[in-house]
């Protein structure tokens, strides 16, 4: 078993700052595969230098990294931290090909959770509230702040946790800080959202008197029941559009 | 509206379309920051944060999963500012959120293209990829990551293109009541979808509690301000 270079932060520091563009290349045929190629390869550079087989084993590992791969992009740092160390510790192929492949889904899944269900709406509806009670320009300012501290530590600690577990990766996915972030996420989405609708509500309607108002409340209603209930077809897009073709119509043809 | 502020609009919807699935999804490209800087770079921070909260809300509607479509809020926020600036008040949220919404919707469109593009793109390289040659890996992602620049930018000039049109030719053609149910479909609209999608990522769980327990405390705080 040949061992990691001992010197690892640089290369993972390049390999951080390339995962910032993983998913530059997505494909529906490799999907992220290309961007985590792009993303392991400073990793796998040493494997060149071990003067073994003259790069056989460096490039035989860059085109495994750009098979297809598919996770949730700030988790892909895990994988490819996992995989450039398995590389390292000679780990057969076709077992760092397994390996990356059982990542995909719980990665996609944690991150879904974890980001996209949870920190992303938390520190959005913090905004939203924060605008609604008029902190105005800051609230967007301490959004984007706060929301990339967690971003940039939540890359930052896949990418170190694959590279140390390497094989071992799903010891790193049984982290008690990971699974109390990923337990508390969800019921903190649903509190700060669910008090940011009215804030925003009143924010929005500010403008609006009278009949308006009452109209207000029957639009979001009725667009409320129809989108819950018609879900495949109708997207909060295309709602949008048609009540605004109907009220400009409406407002055209009213005397 | 001076042709330096179109081109500074449209540098910043280029930046925001890339970092939404490109570089480096910091969520710029969220509408709530989006809305306000374009808001700030036509001096009018106010309507930028009023468009960016209300699409906001329709990008609650969307959970950016995989190989997912979904219209692209960013670069729709920044042409709806744009729109809404010239129309001053109420109609400028509507006509900013009809910009806006087409916007968005053509944005989903070029994510779908754009992703095909890159497949081809792969496929044609296969054979150097599969002999792991670096220089063509980094090669097509860059190009990659460039397409996905350009794409962003005929977006946003198209989205600048549409809320001109929508300024010369439907601002002042709406009576007043007209201009208020324009507010009032946007406005509407806009809650309804971002109350689904917060109840769908929410499910029937635990986390149901939460959110009827969120929504009564701004309720509260609504009705004491």
């Amino acid at each position: 078993m040949s061992r990691p270079p001992t010197s690892a932060r640089p290369r993972l520091v390049r390999s951080l700052l390339r995962l910032f563009t993983v998913q530059g290349s997505w494909n529906y045929e490799r999907m992220q595969g290309i961007g985590i190629g792009v993303a392991e390869e400073p990793l796998l550079r040493d494997l060149r230098g071990e003067g073994r087989d003259d790069g056989v084993a460096y490039r035989a590992a860059v085109a495994r990294g750009a098979h297809f791969f598919n996770a949730h992009p700030y988790l892909c740092g895990l994988a490819v931290g996992a995989a450039a160390r398995a590389e390292h510790e000679d780990v057969p192929p076709d077992q760092i090909e397994r390996l990356r492949t059982a990542l995909c889904g719980p990665l996609g899944s944690l991150g879904d959770r974890l980001v996209w269900a949870g920190w992303l709406p938390f520190t959005s509806g913090l905004a939203l509230i924060a605008v609604a009670l008029g902190l105005g320009w800051s609230a967007t300012l301490a959004f984007v702040v706060v929301y990339n501290v967690g971003h940039v530590a939540l890359r930052w600690w896949a990418l170190r946790a694959g590279w140390t577990y390497g094989a071992q990766v799903a010891q790193a996915l049984r982290e008690p800080l990971l699974q109390r972030a990923t337990a508390l996420s969800g019921p903190a989405m649903a509190l700060v959202v669910g008090a940011a609708l009215p804030l925003v509500a009143q924010y929005l309607s500010s403008a609006l008197f009278g009949w308006t108002r009452l109209a207000l409340a029957a639009v979001v209603a009725g667009g409320f029941a129809l989108v819950w209930w018609q879900r495949a077809r109708l997207t909060g897009v295309r709602l949008g559009l048609v009540l605004l073709a109907v009220a400009a119509l409406a407002g055209w043809l009213w005397p | 509206m001076s042709l330096e502020l179109q081109l500074l609009l449209l540098a910043w919807g280029t930046l925001v379309g890339l970092d939404l699935v490109s570089v480096p999804q910091a969520m710029i490209a969220r509408p709530i920051v989006a809305g306000p800087i374009a808001g700030a770079i036509l001096g009018d921070v106010g309507t930028g944060l009023q468009l960016g909260v209300l699409f906001e809300l329709f990008q609650y509607d969307i959970l950016p999963m995989g190989a997912t479509r979904y219209p692209e809020y960013g670069p729709a926020t920044v042409a709806a500012v744009s729109a809404a600036h010239a129309a001053a008040g109420t109609l400028g949220l509507g006509l900013g959120a009809f910009v806006g919404l087409v916007t968005g919707m053509a944005g989903g469109l070029s994510l779908h293209a754009l992703r095909q593009l890159n497949t081809r793109a792969v496929r044609r390289a296969a054979a150097a990829l599969e002999a792991g040659d670096p220089r063509v890996l980094e090669r097509l992602h860059a190009a990659s990551i460039l397409r996905d620049a350009v794409r962003a930018a005929v977006v946003t000039t198209l989205g600048l293109v549409l809320a001109q049109a929508a300024r010369v030719y439907l601002a002042g053609t709406l009576p007043p009541h007209g201009v208020a149910l324009l507010t009032v479909a946007a406005v509407g609209a806009a809650l309804a979808a971002g109350a689904a999608g917060t109840l769908r990522l929410v499910g029937r769980g635990p986390s149901l509690r939460w959110f009827a327990a969120g929504v009564v405390g701004g309720t509260v705080v609504v009705w004491l301000r």
